[in-house]
């Protein structure tokens, strides 16, 4: 049986329960220090004087500031995933403030209890200046920001033209609030050098290979010399993805002090010691003919970033892909500089943001040509993306339609707004589709086949909770044909081989390829030995007689095998290593456009008095390519969904005006949703191999989910009750 | 970490002149709220003394009368799943449901629950912003900052923050009293006396004073009790504080009110009476929804909204007719 499609549970799960999976924040070493950051109270300003002597008299080992931390290398430019910096500006370079919540001390001392007293000693003196915040106001100032992921504008045919020729035209403003990941296990790094000058970080990363290379530049260490290590990942949703100013700290630290540093953000310093996601103000216009047929579309988008970073929320990418329009399609992104640190990417960047305005205005395209909202989306589907004019490798939108149409029950519903009742509850039902882009990346792995008939899989990849060590495993079990409990998967460390960053949903696919070319060429080198090695089994037959199963090679044409055990035995070898190296074409170069493809469809119950919303159903139909493990897929698909719930209902990180800070810095005070507020969830997987994807034909999964919740909520919301709510999160005062 | 001595406090008596005699010490019951306000470093005291060793003090009583004594030590949870307490007072065992998380109510007790203090993010940013409460004199962030959880009663301009105890609200509406240990002995605080407005010193939040140990709370019986709710308004549908509450407790004739308890949360500093509806609504029929919600806004005259709340105005009205609706179909 091949272990590929099958739920397995997840290898760690049990490590993991009994609190025995060993996160970098939990981490201890013996002689570690551990250290503090103390950061600016203001947004904007300069630094005027530090006095630590109160700190070092009491019970700090060391304070750094601006005046005694040596000199960094700048950032690199152009920025680059494969040596990716969260933001330019570099901590205690220099006296300037550019944002609430900057490093201006680090503490050390034996426990972390003192090294936060002893930061609380440090008085600074600053010259403070007014901060320019992220708002409907400065979004009118916004500037043309040069390049940074994807072109920063794009224009199919004439999509002005389009639009004004439509017989149905919608032009509405949709805004999204800042947000930020708060990962449960707050970022964390140990630092220790060894004598040769050699740099061990333990750090909570999602990026291992890109903090190497960064790390070796900003604090010009040849690469070779140090190493990242991260086994298990308590969330990263993006955010661990890059290389933050805490970490540079933490390994400056440890090199001056010559024994090893860990230093952990607290709750309140992850709103601000590393990225966010940016708020966006998005204006979209559709134009359609009277049959509902796109005519143009134009999405622009607004986003803050940092006064040093051109970060750029490309909100309005996913136009460029999902529907077609006779017209033309134009997208358009601005930023604006204001006092924060730099936004960065968080689940799911880019996509989740721009499909709440194109979603959201297709439902209102939709009532106004009095089409249903699904018919209106079968109409706007294309088999060629509309963007760089290649026809898509596999695009089962039909099916994500169809079919989740038909698990939700969409034929009962009537379309009237305020039609649906349960008492004095108001019913909605409401829908969306979405794209997610899928990555092709390089990655290198190693198997090494033993033995007594086991495998180790050794890969730089990441665990974030997604599944990794479960999906390998089936991957390699079944490219040797051994049982999946039989193989072993090593990860989260640069001395394994090289892999991505894992983002972008792009490691099953890519990662995951891989190891199934390691696990070939294993087997491969076992075929060999069966053919012409010791005593061998199966000579003078050929390769392609040979299948593998049940941790046996066996001839297809007759009823005789050997173990893998036997052969190595035999042949006196004590394993056989194979090596994989995906090297696959990039997304944007190879002859198909690769996305992933959703249908969702959202049921809410409102108290229109009270205002509340509560979501009651919800359908998810996904065209991932092929599922690797439904079970793992689809907790992801959970994971994604409540994400997205959070976004529709919940979530805000709030800037005050004044202070130019982001304000609710904890869990408390930044809702995500609670088990009482996620009801059953319908998870569909539709999609079919796609080898354009990958040679395991699995498109990228875990990002995709967490799109077009929002917008699906919030068309549920307007069915509900005739209210169009066009700013997230839905808060009580928008609906009642 | 703020550094502290812990000490610990095995006589009331003992327990009443360490605080009377020291001006940075505190009492410590689950440290719920205590330890975090110190994180936050809302308060620095340099001594705590865990009064959990006291004897007696968490004993929930039912009165033969009909009314309640619940000890200040008594949990939260164990308070909510009194059967007496279900019983006579289901407002009192939903407000105490309806808070926190299931492993803060098996920590927090009922004296530190009456005693938490507001969760105005300024006043809790660690970062030490402009706030009166916090630091006397150094403005309020929130007068015209982010305020949608601040008050549209009784503030001041001096601090617009709420009270956030769901517990206290069911108190204020059940005429409950506080009953507070001294030198000097006992002495016992109407509810709806014990939290004060902020005027201009809003540093200081109840009448208790230096040297007092709350002992407990007392429940009067009352014919209302019986036919009560908690309503509790919020965005996130558990394990969070109310954006606007109401207890809400009636008896009846037939269909009509004959009286009614009635007090609001989260919009004001403290649980927030309304005498002047509770009067215009005896009488009311409960079948008649525009009578009762034209008497509710016979409180809210002197209701007055910040930039960001002023929602609450409406909402408050419609949260106070539902409590009062749900009431009136349990008597
Ligand atoms: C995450 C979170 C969510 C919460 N959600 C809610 C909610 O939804 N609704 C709600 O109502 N509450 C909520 N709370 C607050 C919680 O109910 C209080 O923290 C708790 O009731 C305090 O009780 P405690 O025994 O832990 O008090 P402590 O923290 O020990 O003490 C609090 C204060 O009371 C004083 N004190 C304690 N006992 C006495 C006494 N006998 N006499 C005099 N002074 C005393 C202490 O000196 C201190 O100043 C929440 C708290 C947290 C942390
Ligand atoms: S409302 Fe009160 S607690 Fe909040 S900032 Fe103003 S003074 Fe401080």
């Amino acid at each position: 049986m091949n272990a590929v499609g099958q739920p397995l549970s997840r290898a760690e799960g049990r490590l993991k329960v009994s609190g025995r999976a060993s996160y970098t924040a939990d981490r201890r070493f013996s002689g570690a220090a551990h250290a503090v950051i103390v950061h600016s109270p203001i947004a904007n300003g300069r630094i005027l004087s530090i006095d630590t002597s109160a700190a070092e008299n009491a019970c700090a080992l060391a304070v750094f500031t601006h005046l005694n931390l040596p000199r960094m290398n700048p950032t690199p430019k152009p920025w680059s995933h494969l040596r990716p910096h969260g933001q330019g500006h570099l901590p205690l370079q220099d006296d300037s403030i550019y944002y609430a919540g900057q490093p201006v001390a680090l503490v050390v001392a034996a426990t972390r209890d003192q090294a936060a007293h002893a930061g609380t000693l440090i008085q600074v003196e600053y010259e403070e200046s007014p901060p320019i915040v992220f708002g409907r106001d400065t979004a009118k100032a916004a500037i043309d920001p040069p390049q940074f992921l994807w072109p920063v504008a794009s224009a199919v045919g004439d999509a002005e033209r389009g639009i004004a020729a439509g017989a149905v035209r919608i032009e509405q403003t949709y805004s999204i609030a800042d947000r930020h990941h708060n990962q449960m296990e707050p970022h964390a790094t140990t630092a220790m050098w060894d004598a040769d000058g050699s740099l061990t970080l333990y750090e909570t990363t999602q990026h291992l290979y890109g903090t190497r290379e960064l790390i070796s530049i900003v604090l010009g260490i040849p690469a070779e010399k140090i190493t990242v290590i991260c086994e298990y990942l308590g969330g990263g949703f993006g955010g661990k993805a890059y290389v933050w100013p805490h970490t540079l700290l933490a390994s400056l630290a440890a090199k001056l002090l010559n024994r090893p540093v860990h230093l952990q953000l607290t709750r309140a310093q992850m709103y601000a010691m590393v990225g966010h996601q940016a708020a966006t103000i998005q204006t979209i216009a559709l134009g359609a003919d009277k049959s509902g047929k796109l005519t143009g579309i134009r999405h622009d988008s607004i986003s803050p970033s940092s006064m040093f970073d051109n970060y750029i929320e490309y909100a309005a990418l996913s136009t460029r892909s999902l529907w077609s329009a006779s017209g033309g399609i134009a997208t358009n992104h601005k930023i604006v500089h204001v006092h924060r640190n730099t936004p960065t990417a968080m689940r799911s960047p880019h996509e989740a943001l721009g499909h709440w305005a194109l979603e959201g205005a297709m439902d209102e395209l939709a009532y106004a040509a009095g089409i249903d909202p699904v018919e209106l989306r079968l109409r706007n589907d294309t088999e060629i993306d509309p963007h760089s004019g290649r026809p898509f490798s596999t695009r089962a939108m039909r099916r994500c339609l169809i079919e989740g149409a038909a698990r939700f029950g969409w034929e009962k519903r009537s379309p009237e707004p305020r039609s649906m009742r349960e008492g004095g509850y108001l019913i909605g039902q409401g829908m969306a589709s979405a794209i997610y882009t899928h990555w092709r990346w390089p990655a290198k792995a190693r198997v090494t086949l033993d033995r007594d008939g086991s495998a180790l899989v050794e890969i730089g990849t990441h665990e974030l909770g997604t599944g990794t060590y479960t999906v390998l495993r089936q991957v390699a079990a079944d490219a040797l044909g051994v049982a999946p409990e039989r193989v072993t998967v090593r990860l989260g460390d640069t001395r394994l081989p090289p892999s991505h960053a894992s983002i972008g949903s792009a490691t099953m696919a890519n990662a995951g390829a891989s190891v199934m070319l390691a696990a070939k060429a294993a087997r491969d080198k076992a075929i060999e030995l069966a053919l012409t090695g010791r005593d061998a089994p199966f000579a003078g037959t050929k390769a392609d007689d040979i299948y593998v199963g049940d941790g046996m090679l066996r001839l297809a044409q007759r009823n005789v095998g050997v173990t893998y055990a036997e052969l190595l035995t035999r042949n006196g070898l004590p394993h056989l290593i194979g090596d994989g190296n995906y090297d696959p074409v990039p997304e944007a170069e190879g002859p198909k456009a690769v996305f992933s493809f959703s249908a969702v469809y959202a049921e809410v119950r409102v108290d229109p008095e009270l205002g509340l919303v509560r979501l009651r159903r919800f359908v998810g139909a996904y065209d991932a390519g092929r599922i690797i493990n439904p079970k793992t897929a689809r907790s992801q698909a959970i994971g994604g969904i409540i994400w997205g719930v959070g976004q529709a209902l919940l979530e805000q990180s709030e800037t005050d005006p004044a202070l130019g800070r982001f304000l609710n810095r904890n869990y408390s005070g930044y809702l995500v949703p609670s088990n009482a507020d996620i009801p059953d969830l319908d998870v569909h997987f539709v999609g079919d191999f796609d080898a354009d994807a990958s040679p395991l034909g699995a498109k990228g999964l875990g990002e995709l989910t967490a799109v077009s919740v929002a917008p699906a909520i919030a068309n549920a919301v307007y069915h509900a009750t005739g209210k169009r709510v066009r700013d997230l999160p839905i808060t009580v005062e928008k609906v009642m | 970490m703020h550094p502290f001595a812990l000490l610990r406090a095995h006589d009331a008596t003992a327990a009443i002149a360490a605080h009377a005699q020291d001006p940075e010490l505190a009492f410590i019951a689950g440290g719920t709220d205590l330890l975090g306000l110190i994180k936050d470093r809302a308060t620095l005291p340099a001594r705590l003394l865990d009064i959990n060793g006291l004897p007696d003090m968490a004993r929930i009583d039912a009165r033969p009368e009909g009314g309640l004594s619940i000890g200040a030590l008594a949990r939260m949870s164990d308070v909510a799943v009194h059967p007496e307490v279900r019983k006579r007072f289901p407002v009192i065992t939903e407000a105490l449901l309806f808070s926190a998380s299931g492993q803060l109510r098996n920590m927090a007790s009922i004296g530190g629950n009456i005693m938490q203090r507001t969760r105005c993010a300024y006043f809790r940013d660690e970062d030490d912003l402009p706030c009166n409460k916090r630091r006397p004199g150094s403005g309020c962030a929130a007068r015209h900052g982010l305020n949608r959880n601040h008050a549209i009663f009784g503030w001041s301009d001096v601090c617009v923050a709420t009270n956030p105890s769901d517990l206290a609200v069911a108190l204020a509406a059940l005429d409950a009293h506080v009953i507070v240990r001294g030198a000097s002995g006992e002495r016992s605080i109407p509810f709806s006396e014990f939290h004060r407005l902020p005027g201009t010193t809003p540093a200081t939040e109840t009448v208790l004073k230096r040297g007092e140990l709350i002992v407990a709370i007392e429940v009067p019986p009352s014919p209302e009790g019986r036919a009560s709710h908690y309503l509790k308004l919020r965005d996130r549908q558990s394990y969070e504080f109310a954006l606007v509450s109401a207890a809400a407790a009636v008896a009846v004739d037939g269909r009509r009110l004959r009286s009614v308890r009635l007090a609001l949360g989260g919009v004001a500093p403290k649980p927030w009476r309304l005498t002047a509806a509770e009067a215009a609504l005896s009488g009311v029929s409960l079948d008649d929804p525009g009578a009762l919600a034209r008497a509710i806004a016979a409180s809210f005259g002197d209701a007055r909204p910040l930039a960001h709340n002023a929602f609450k105005i409406e909402l408050a009205q419609r949260v106070a007719l539902r409590a009062l609706q749900i009431a009136g179909e349990r008597a």
